[in-house]
């Protein structure tokens, strides 16, 4: 154990940049993502990650460029390293991208408002019945000013007390009424 | 926390039968599933984990085949994972908000069974966050749900903070209560004037005196009135004020109680907008909003009596308008109250641009981008500016018209009552005291617009003060008496501590040091050395283990006299608007100007110090003189040695200092630590060369510990944090 937490300290791995020829990702039989990185200009063996997290470097701007691939956080070597980073998901063949894809969908699960029933306000709480494209939900904002962001590109994302986002990808589409009812806040 | 959920009926039915010696152990539930928001639920033994869904059994996991169980969290969601058959499977996924601390549990506790066959079930001391009636979330920090909260409860609250002020808030409704009857009375007496003295034909002479009298009533009528406003006025002064102080010194003396791990998770402006702004808006409510609104409730009602009384025909009139105006005002108070807010959300917004970009205009200088902030900022403030002169048109324009709609009453009122006053029917005086009548009722409808705004503006500011005020502590000050003095024997035992429960900081840590040692703290930054001092100053309580002091269980101690025994000088060093002297005596107020000489020698600062124009007198701080970063260090050395501590904690005093600072410094690290047990968390490990002993910390755990001479022998972390650092030097 102790030489593995040296290792993490003073020889972090080197960041490759992720292709179709010296990554092959493939589903494991849990269901998730595995990895296994060649290493093409030297003659060190290939290695294979049993499993790996792609985070986005740009989630909201540019969801499908600069892809991280790590190692997971485990209690013995803390934090997971980056194994290398995809530029470009249309680098890779579909199969890879819909795999890919649809974790990342999981790890930024962020449902599409549809419609807003009712907006409550108490003691500066707003309580929300919403329809989205998970379905029927209700949440709870604790700072109603500050929960609300907006983008150039008009999207709009709400954050909940518990930590949930929501998205409103096209605003003018929503219905008059609830929009109606978030209007003031933004 | 609760972590054994009742299992819906539907879903009970789907559990398979409990194998002989299996128990039920938690159940949990979950909340996404295929990217949908579901109810379901997992229910955990200590053989199996069942994975539930609208009464149908989607999974059975078999325990004995897994392994590796951890909590993830994501953006927006949490996932709770685990090694089935070696292969890393997702189990469920849940909101994290609520969940993620429930899952840690069950994470270590089945960590629990698959290592070590422990399978006690584990609870969670963490506080519930959400109602149990409603499961909304309780208001940050408390236990209050908006919702389901008896609104009884509350208000009483706010009775019970009136404490000593009710007489003064019950005035405004006694003054206004006398000014109501006072406005009743003057046109009853007015009518009497007029019709009886002004138009009646056969007044005579004797009658000259009653006139007199009446026109005199009217007189007092208007000065008693007067009068008593004086004094409403006076009143409502000393209580809005004493109530803002009273509100004020509570939250102000709840903050400064509260443990340093709640002040962090709220910002400085945030407390400081409670303090002032929140506590205005209440004050502004209790005293002065609401008993207008009372009085103004209770003038409308007893005018409507009266006019019913007088003519019930009559009063009709007067309500012909009052409809349209109502209609009017509730649709358009819509359009104004979103006006209203988008104007106060602009107002913000060109706020906290001015000061992000004040505050940064080095940066905007360096970078020359002058231009852009001056077009942002133009940009901000023209929008705030078109916004509040559009609103300021729009209800300019409108209010003078419902002002108007509701006067179409009295006209038409004076056009009836005219035609039989000319009939014969009715008296000119009558007819003044009916019109005045009427305007008290339509005073109300004209502010009716601006209750519900101001309702809501008071709960919200409201839920802000009771968020802060109903905070529970989470470090308890036992009772105790205080100990003697600390000798500084330093004890940890199996200590474990995280910010939040589900994420440990620092896992086991079992130190000894003992009296005028000196200890050092080295590892990477994040790895917990802040946290661990923090800890032994009980900013913070451990979550499992103990840290003692001379034996006593630092949670026995009260927290002000154990603080007051310690020297600190953290990592950035605040020094208070005030001279010298005053912020080395901030820790003994009553020391002499001896002691503080000798603090500041000890800290290498009286040199520095003496030079300086006003010498000990120099005043620092915000308005005072501009100390460079190591002589603000050395001044916060010498706050730490004025009333000669037995333990000394030192957080990276060296790290952003030159070379030659760090050698002063560095000196009176030496000179100071002479007799006193020292903690010292280095960047540079030449800090370290006095030093007994050095903890090298990684990733919250204890990696290393022992001599210089020992860790370099065993050629571990330090020696190559040493090595480092030594190639460092070199390459310079």
């Amino acid at each position: 154990m102790e030489e593995v937490e040296l290792e993490s300290l003073f020889e972090r791995r080197e960041s490759v940049r992720l292709t179709q020829e010296n990554a092959v990702f493939s589903k494991s039989p849990g269901g998730l993502i595995s990895l296994t990185l060649r290493h093409p200009e030297s003659d060190k063996p290939d290695e294979f990650f049993e499993r790996v997290i792609p985070l986005r470097g740009f989630p909201i701007t540019d969801p499908e460029q600069f892809i991280s691939i790590r190692e997971p956080d485990t209690k013995e070597k803390g934090r997971g390293a980056e194994i290398g980073l995809i530029y470009d998901m249309k680098e890779f063949d579909q199969a890879t991208q819909e795999l890919i894809r649809a974790e990342l969908d999981r790890h930024y699960f962020t449902p599409e408002l549809l419609k807003i029933y009712s907006v409550k306000e108490k003691f500066g709480y707003l309580y929300f019945e919403a329809e989205t494209s998970a379905g029927p939900t209700s949440f709870v904002l604790n700072n109603p000013y500050s929960n609300f962001r907006t983008f150039d590109d008009e999207r709009i994302f709400i954050y909940d007390i518990d930590g949930n986002c929501f998205q409103i990808s096209h605003p003018e589409k929503l219905d008059k009424a609830s929009y109606r009812r978030i209007e003031i806040y933004l | 926390m609760k972590l054994y959920f009742d299992l819906p009926a539907e879903n009970a039915r789907a559990v398979p039968e409990m194998a002989p010696g299996e128990k039920k152990m938690y159940c949990l539930p979950y909340n996404f599933q295929e990217e949908k928001i579901v109810n379901g639920y997992m229910l955990f033994t200590n053989r199996r984990i069942f994975k539930l869904l609208k009464g149908q059994l989607l999974e059975t996991y078999d325990v004995s085949q897994m392994s590796d169980f951890t909590v993830e969290k994501m953006f927006g969601c949490g996932g709770f994972y685990a090694k089935v058959n070696g292969s890393t499977t997702c189990l469920c996924l849940f909101n994290a908000g609520r969940n993620l601390p429930r899952y840690t549990v069950i994470a270590s506790s089945f960590e629990n069974i698959v290592k070590r066959g422990d399978d006690r079930i584990l609870t969670s001391s963490e506080p519930e966050r959400f109602c149990p009636k409603c499961g909304r979330p309780f208001v940050v920090h408390t236990k209050l749900c908006p919702f389901c909260q008896d609104k009884k409860a509350i208000y009483k609250k706010l009775w019970g903070m009136t404490k000593g002020l009710r007489l003064m808030l019950l005035f405004p409704l006694l003054a206004a209560f006398i000014s109501l009857i006072l406005r009743f009375v003057v046109p009853a007496i007015q009518r009497v004037a007029i019709d009886d003295y002004i138009t009646n034909p056969d007044v005579t002479d004797a009658q000259i005196p009653g006139f007199i009298l009446i026109i005199l009533a009217i007189i007092s009528c208007d000065l008693i009135s007067r009068l008593i406003g004086v004094i409403q006025s006076r009143i409502s002064a000393t209580s809005a004020n004493r109530f803002t102080l009273m509100l004020r010194t509570i939250l102000f003396e709840k903050i400064e109680s509260l443990s340093i791990a709640s002040i962090h998770k709220k910002s400085t402006g945030d407390l400081m907008n409670r303090i002032n702004n929140d506590v205005n808006v209440v004050q502004n409510f209790i005293t002065n909003l609401l008993p207008t609104y009372l009085t103004q409730a209770l003038s409308f009602i007893v005018a409507l009596v009266i006019l019913i009384w007088m003519s019930p025909l009559f009063c009709l009139f007067v309500f012909i308008p009052i409809p349209f105006a109502l209609i009017f005002i509730f649709f358009f108070r819509k359009t104004m109250t979103r006006r209203n807010i988008r104007a106060w959300v602009l107002d913000r917004r060109t706020q906290a641009h001015l000061q992000d970009t004040i505050d940064g205009i080095r940066v905007v200088k360096t970078y020359g981008n002058e231009e852009r902030a001056v077009h942002d900022f133009t940009q901000d403030t023209g929008n705030q500016a078109r916004q509040d002169e559009s609103n300021a048109k729009l209800f300019d324009t409108v209010f003078p018209f419902v002002g108007f709609v509701l006067h179409l009453g009295s006209y038409l009122i004076t056009l009836l009552g005219n035609y039989w006053v000319f009939n014969g029917t009715m008296q000119i005086g009558y007819l003044s005291q009916f019109s005045s009548y009427s305007a008290i009722i339509y005073e109300p409808i004209l502010t009716i617009n601006t209750i519900p705004r101001n309702i809501a503006a008071f709960s919200t500011s409201l839920g802000k003060i009771l968020e802060l005020l109903e905070e529970d502590p989470d470090v308890y000050d036992q009772s105790v008496p205080d100990f003697k003095r600390i000798e500084g024997h330093v004890s940890i035992k199996n200590m474990t501590f995280g910010y939040d429960s589900y994420n440990p900081v620092l896992e086991n840590i079992n130190l000894e040091i003992n009296k005028g040692e000196m200890i050092g703290i080295v590892g990477h930054s994040g790895c917990g050395k802040t946290t661990l001092i923090n800890l032994i100053m009980r900013l913070y309580d451990v979550t499992e283990g103990s840290i003692s002091i001379d034996g006593i269980n630092v949670k026995n101690m009260s927290q002000n006299n154990l603080r007051s025994q310690m020297g600190i000088v953290l990592q950035e060093t605040h020094l208070f608007s005030g001279s010298i002297t005053d912020n080395i005596k901030y820790a003994s107020p009553n020391a002499t100007n001896e002691e503080v000489v000798r603090a500041a020698k000890l800290a290498n600062a009286h040199d520095f110090i003496v030079r300086l124009p006003e010498g000990y007198n120099s005043m620092v701080g915000e308005k005072g003189y501009s100390l460079s970063g190591g002589e603000r260090q050395r001044i916060a050395i010498a706050r730490a040695l004025i009333h000669n501590p037995r333990l000394l904690i030192l957080d990276e005093a060296t790290a952003a200092l030159d070379t030659e600072t760090e050698k002063i410094i560095q000196d009176a690290i030496d000179r100071v630590i002479e007799g006193r047990t020292t903690i010292v968390i280095a960047h540079r490990l030449s800090t370290l060369r006095n030093a007994d002993k050095i903890l090298v910390l990684n990733h919250g755990q204890m990696a290393e510990f022992g001599t210089h001479k020992e860790l370099l022998d065993k050629q571990g972390i330090y020696y190559k944090l040493v090595m480092s650092q030594v190639r460092q030097s070199q390459e310079k």
